[in-house]
């Protein structure tokens, strides 16, 4: 591997990134559009009604059982705080398709987007290897997904907090999930995404026939997200621990089989 | 050591419905310093031809090596070795010229401390060095077209692939990348493979060139061997300080066909098929007829007559492919 030319590919797509509006505005605008939209159109709302509006709620047993692993004080807080606490959470799983969502711009442009604007052919006449080539466009899809998605999560959990803190009085953000999924997880799932994304790139002529594609391949990742927030995946370390473990070696095979299925001549034939 | 060589190189382009040789059987050897253009109209298979030997394609039979180097075995090793214009010029407009450049440079890996230096130098070479900080998508075709050159030169490579390198450029702008090409053939022994169908390029610029038609080298050699080719086709002009009608009856008497006459401007052109040889006797028998001559000259075949001549005997239909190429 020669990482002279990967950081040359990667240094090349991001310095394009930041000259395409479209890419900028789906990197800077949604993260930022998520952290700011979401709590004030959402949780704001709710903490702006009169308790004497929220009558006994019950929440049912899984919803205790669930958040009160995240708030200590879970139980004795009001159905209002009760509510904001459910809501921030809910939101905050929306924050964290960011980097499943951005790759799907970042990845088809730096692909497709060469094959389209017919500057795949140098690339593919350098002495890049077909490994350093997937390798250096999955680092620049990655990269800008995974600072999207801290400025979201950033954002998001400032913004929540001030809202929320003086409902709960402790801070719901940052705890141990949230920091996981943030910075553990979402990035994983973020490689992966990322992976397929490349995947469909390198089979298809157009940026809108992969953001077609795409879209379909990154719902079961998504659905994954979710399922983790809820508990659904990880209920202890261990079990952590081992989801990282496997979504990393989802991460290597997926490479593997990316790397093995770019041909250079499809590439070229195909993009003529 | 040959620069490129190529041994019954075939490369086939099979889908479900389609079948088509677009390289067949192409036997070239091409020496260091050389110059060679490959001629040929539209989908002859001079794109394919470049493409096989810079390790983009895989060669469906025969094989071929550049510098030594098997295309397929290494590929990988040939194309940090060769340099490539690509059809297109494949610049990415939002970077400025220097960034395009920049990047080249790291992905042929030129060592950093010699950058900056080299891109300088090779802005220079093809006077593009007021434009270097402009976005690329800013420069008109014919610049864009120049750093597409530049960045094809700018890693030093022996062997230098340009694919129609003047074909958007103005006249001034062609002189410069022409004298370039020259110069580095000459004085840093580079070799260029050339494709083209400026048939003026090929002839100021080649030391030899090659013809194409439906993927087979129907010719080659020097300009002077290709119109050796024609030489039967060579037509002798006389000039003559008085005309009469007597003039024609003797090449007529002669069975020499006549290709064109203008009494006005007294002058008539003939094919003589024996050219060297019976030139001078027919000289001496006109004169001995008391016909003035001001001028002889014979008038070779033209290149471009010549690739015409040599196209249109072997145009046969082709199958359909999706590609394209110039």
């Amino acid at each position: 591997m020669n990482w002279q030319r990967v950081w040359a590919m990667i240094r090349k797509d991001v310095i394009e990134f930041t000259k395409s509006k479209y890419v900028m505005s789906a990197i800077i605008g949604m993260p930022l559009l998520f952290a700011i939209i979401f709590p004030l159109t959402a949780i704001m709302p709710i903490a702006k009604i009169d308790p004497a509006e929220f009558e006994s709620a019950d929440f049912g047993q899984f919803i205790n059982n669930l958040f009160s692993k995240a708030v200590s004080n879970w139980s004795s807080l009001d159905p209002q705080a009760q509510t904001l606490v459910m809501l921030a959470y809910s939101m905050f799983i929306v924050v964290l398709m960011l980097p499943i969502i951005i790759p799907a711009v970042t990845a088809s442009e730096t692909v497709v987007g060469e094959k389209e604007r017919k500057t795949m052919e140098a690339v593919l006449a350098s002495p890049m290897s077909e490994s350093e080539i997937v390798l250096s466009k999955i680092i620049s899809s990655f990269l800008p997904s995974v600072i999207g998605t801290l400025i979201a999560a950033i954002g998001y959990i400032v913004i929540t907090d001030i809202i929320v803190y003086p409902f709960i009085g402790q801070l719901l953000f940052p705890d141990l999930i949230s920091m996981v999924l943030v910075f553990i997880f979402s990035p994983m799932v973020s490689i992966i995404s990322v992976e397929l994304m490349i995947m469909i790139s390198t089979r298809v002529t157009s940026v809108r026939d992969a953001y077609q594609l795409g879209s379909l391949i990154v719902l079961p990742l998504i659905m994954l997200v979710v399922a983790e927030m809820f508990g659904l995946l990880f209920q202890s370390t261990i079990t952590m621990i081992a989801g990282i473990a496997i979504l990393a070696v989802i991460i290597f095979i997926l490479f593997k089989i990316t790397a093995n299925i770019f041909d250079r001549e499809r590439a070229l034939v195909k993009m003529v | 050591m040959l620069a490129v060589e190529t041994h019954q190189l075939t490369k086939d382009y099979e889908t479900k419905d389609t079948f088509l040789r677009a390289v067949n059987n192409l036997n070239l050897k091409i020496e260091e310093a050389e110059i060679y253009s490959l001629l040929g109209p539209n989908g002859a298979g001079k794109t394919t031809s470049v493409r096989l030997l810079t390790g983009l394609l895989r060669p469906s039979e025969g094989g071929a090596s550049v510098l030594g180097l098997d295309i397929v075995k290494n590929a990988q090793e040939i194309r940090g070795k060769v340099g490539l214009l690509t059809e297109t010029p494949a610049i990415y407009e939002r970077l400025t010229v220097r960034q395009n450049l920049e990047f080249i440079a790291r992905l042929y890996n030129v060592p950093k401390k010699d950058i900056r230096h080299r891109i300088e130098e090779i802005i220079d070479l093809f006077d593009i060095s007021e434009k270097i900080d402009l976005p690329a998508g800013s420069l008109s075709k014919g610049m864009k077209q120049k750093l597409a050159i530049a960045r094809a030169m700018l890693h030093d490579p022996p062997v230098i692939f340009l694919d129609e390198p003047t074909a958007s450029l103005a006249p001034e702008s062609a002189k410069i990348v022409r004298d370039q090409i020259l110069k580095l053939a000459k004085t840093e022994k580079r070799t260029f493979f050339i494709c083209t169908h400026n048939l003026f390029e090929a002839e100021r610029l080649s030391s030899r060139i090659g013809i194409i038609n439906h993927g087979s080298l129907i010719a080659q050699g020097t300009p002077s061997e290709l119109r050796e080719l024609k030489k039967d086709e060579t037509t002798t002009l006389f000039r003559f300080d008085q005309w009469s009608k007597e003039i024609k009856d003797y090449f007529e008497t002669n069975k020499l066909e006549i290709v064109e006459m203008d009494t006005e401007r007294k002058i008539i052109s003939v094919i003589i098929p024996k050219i060297e040889q019976d030139t001078p006797g027919i000289i001496k028998e006109l004169i001995h007829q008391n016909h003035s001559i001001v001028e002889v000259k014979h008038e070779f075949p033209t290149l471009e007559k010549i690739y015409l001549e040599l196209v249109e005997s072997e145009s046969v239909p082709r199958e359909n492919h999706e590609e394209e190429e110039s």
